[in-house]
Formats: structure tokens, C-alpha cells, sequence
């Protein structure tokens, strides 16, 4: 595999969450992740992929692998041109929902994930990066 | 395909089987399909064969949950066989339970722990 393999998939339908889901797996696993940090990846994957279904009805889920000298890991960004969140702050209270969830997706995925950077303007969308570092 | 749902019957209980990654629409069916069957078939428990699954996300642990409640409101008892320990730790870590629901090794185990119901039955025959 490249360094600079990428990809996307359009997240549209309810099942475009669980084909993300099977992209995640398999670029996770290409890159040598073990199966517990495959599952925390698919899992994050999961979790976002669905806030862009449910909160923004459509949006981009992008790919990349990475790699930092001896270090390889996985990027994930998801990109959705929805209402934004509000209250960032609120938003990764664990329990907060405002759609009837468990409040669970932004603080599991951060606890999933090595790192998470989040964009979000009112009206004009929300950008949710997360990374992964392969532990030799 | 192993990609849907099996329900089986099995003894007084009610064996469900997940597949390895459900969809949105294979989940929801896991609590219709559960539903359906435990009025149908008269059974005493749930036992939810988790042993393929490699992905529970919060949805999917909702679901879990209600329906393990649904089942204890029909007076029976949910148990959760096979997890699988990555996916057991990666539950953990997002932040979600699965409810009112009894966690075995597999599905043999909680076939030993049903015992109890199935002699209730067989002695009143
Ligand atoms: N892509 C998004 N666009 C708009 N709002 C979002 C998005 N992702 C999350 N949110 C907001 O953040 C809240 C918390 O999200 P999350 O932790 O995934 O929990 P849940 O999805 O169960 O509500 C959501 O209820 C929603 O209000
Ligand atoms: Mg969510």
C-alpha cells in the first residue's frame, strides 16, 4: 500500500453507514491494525457516519492513510453540509441528544480515536476529522 | 448469506443470531423479529448469540437494551452469548451498556442457565 491511498463514500442512505463501516475495516486492516483497533475505528466510523445521516441527511465520509516516519495510521473525515452543531460543548455531553440518541457518538468517538478536530458553523455544515496511530 | 438474522427456538428460549456487521434495518429487525417470536412461541428468555458480531455501536447497544427490557417486561430474562472480547472493550470505551441482560461465554452456557424454566415446564406436564 501507498502512503497516499484515499478514498471516499458517499453517506446518502441508511445503509451507506454500514458501508462505510466495511470500507473503515478494510482500509484499518490493510494498514496492520490488530482486531480491537480495527473495531475501535470501524466503531468511531460508525458512530460519526451516522451523525452526518441523521443530522445533516447526506454528506462524505473521506479516507487517508498516513504515515509519520516509522509510523503508519488512518485519517477519517466527515463532511456534511447540515444546520452545525450549536454548542460544541454540549454536543460531546455524554448523554446529550438532540435526536432521541444515546448521546454517546462525539465522546466515544474521541475516546475511540487518537485524535478528533472538529469544524462546525452555524447553518453551513460540520467537518469531523479523526486519526489513528498504528502502535508498533 | 450470513447476513441476516436467525431466530430459532430452542428449548423454552428463543436463540436470535446476529450477523457480523448488521445495517440500521437488520438491528430494528432484531427487536420486531424477537417480539414477534416470544409471543408466538410462549418462550421463557432471550438468549442473543453476539459470537459473529464485530461492530456494536450505540444504536445497535440501544437496541439491545430495549429489547432485553421488552423481553423482561413479558416475564422473561435476556442473555448476551458470545461476545467477542474486542468488541466487549470497544463497547466499553464508547460508553455503552447493554441493559437488563446476563453476559455467558456462548450459547451452550446460556442453555445451562436456563434450566431452571425448562424443568418448571417439565414438571408440570
Ligand atoms: N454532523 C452533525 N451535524 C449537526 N449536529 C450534529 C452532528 N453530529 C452531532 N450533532 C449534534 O451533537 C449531538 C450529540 O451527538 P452524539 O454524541 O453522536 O449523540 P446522538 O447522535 O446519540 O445524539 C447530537 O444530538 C446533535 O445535536
Ligand atoms: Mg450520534
Amino acid at each position: 500500500m501507498s502512503d497516499d491511498d484515499q478514498g471516499a463514500v458517499q453517506i446518502e442512505v441508511e445503509s451507506d453507514i454500514a458501508a462505510a463501516r466495511r470500507v473503515v475495516r478494510e482500509v484499518a486492516t490493510s494498514i496492520g491494525f490488530g482486531v480491537t483497533e480495527t473495531a475501535r475505528i470501524v466503531t468511531a466510523a460508525s458512530e460519526l457516519g451516522r451523525n452526518v445521516y441523521k443530522y445533516a441527511s447526506k454528506g462524505t465520509m473521506h479516507w487517508r492513510t498516513l504515515r509519520n516516519g516509522e509510523i503508519s495510521g488512518v485519517e477519517l473525515r466527515f463532511e456534511d453540509h447540515g444546520p452545525g452543531i450549536a454548542d460544541l460543548d454540549e454536543a460531546f455531553q455524554e448523554g446529550h441528544s438532540t435526536g432521541g440518541g444515546l448521546g454517546m457518538g462525539l465522546p466515544g468517538a474521541k475516546r475511540l480515536m487518537d485524535e478528533m478536530e472538529i469544524r462546525t458553523s452555524n447553518g453551513e455544515g460540520t467537518t469531523v476529522t479523526v486519526r489513528k496511530w498504528r502502535q508498533h | 448469506m450470513s447476513d441476516d438474522i436467525s431466530v430459532l427456538r430452542v428449548r423454552d428460549v428463543l436463540l436470535v443470531t446476529m450477523p457480523a456487521d448488521p445495517d440500521d434495518a437488520t438491528v430494528s429487525a432484531l427487536q420486531t423479529r424477537t417480539l414477534d417470536a416470544m409471543e408466538q412461541h410462549d418462550v421463557k428468555g432471550l438468549i442473543l448469540d453476539l459470537s459473529r458480531v464485530e461492530i456494536l455501536d450505540s444504536y445497535f447497544a440501544r437496541t439491545v437494551a430495549e429489547t432485553a427490557k421488552m423481553v423482561t417486561l413479558m416475564g422473561g430474562e435476556t442473555f448476551i452469548a458470545g461476545m467477542r472480547p474486542s468488541v466487549a472493550i470497544t463497547a466499553t470505551e464508547l460508553g455503552v451498556t447493554l441493559g437488563a441482560t446476563r453476559t455467558v461465554l456462548n450459547v451452550n452456557a446460556a442453555l445451562d442457565a436456563v434450566p431452571r424454566l425448562s424443568q418448571k415446564k417439565r414438571a408440570g406436564r
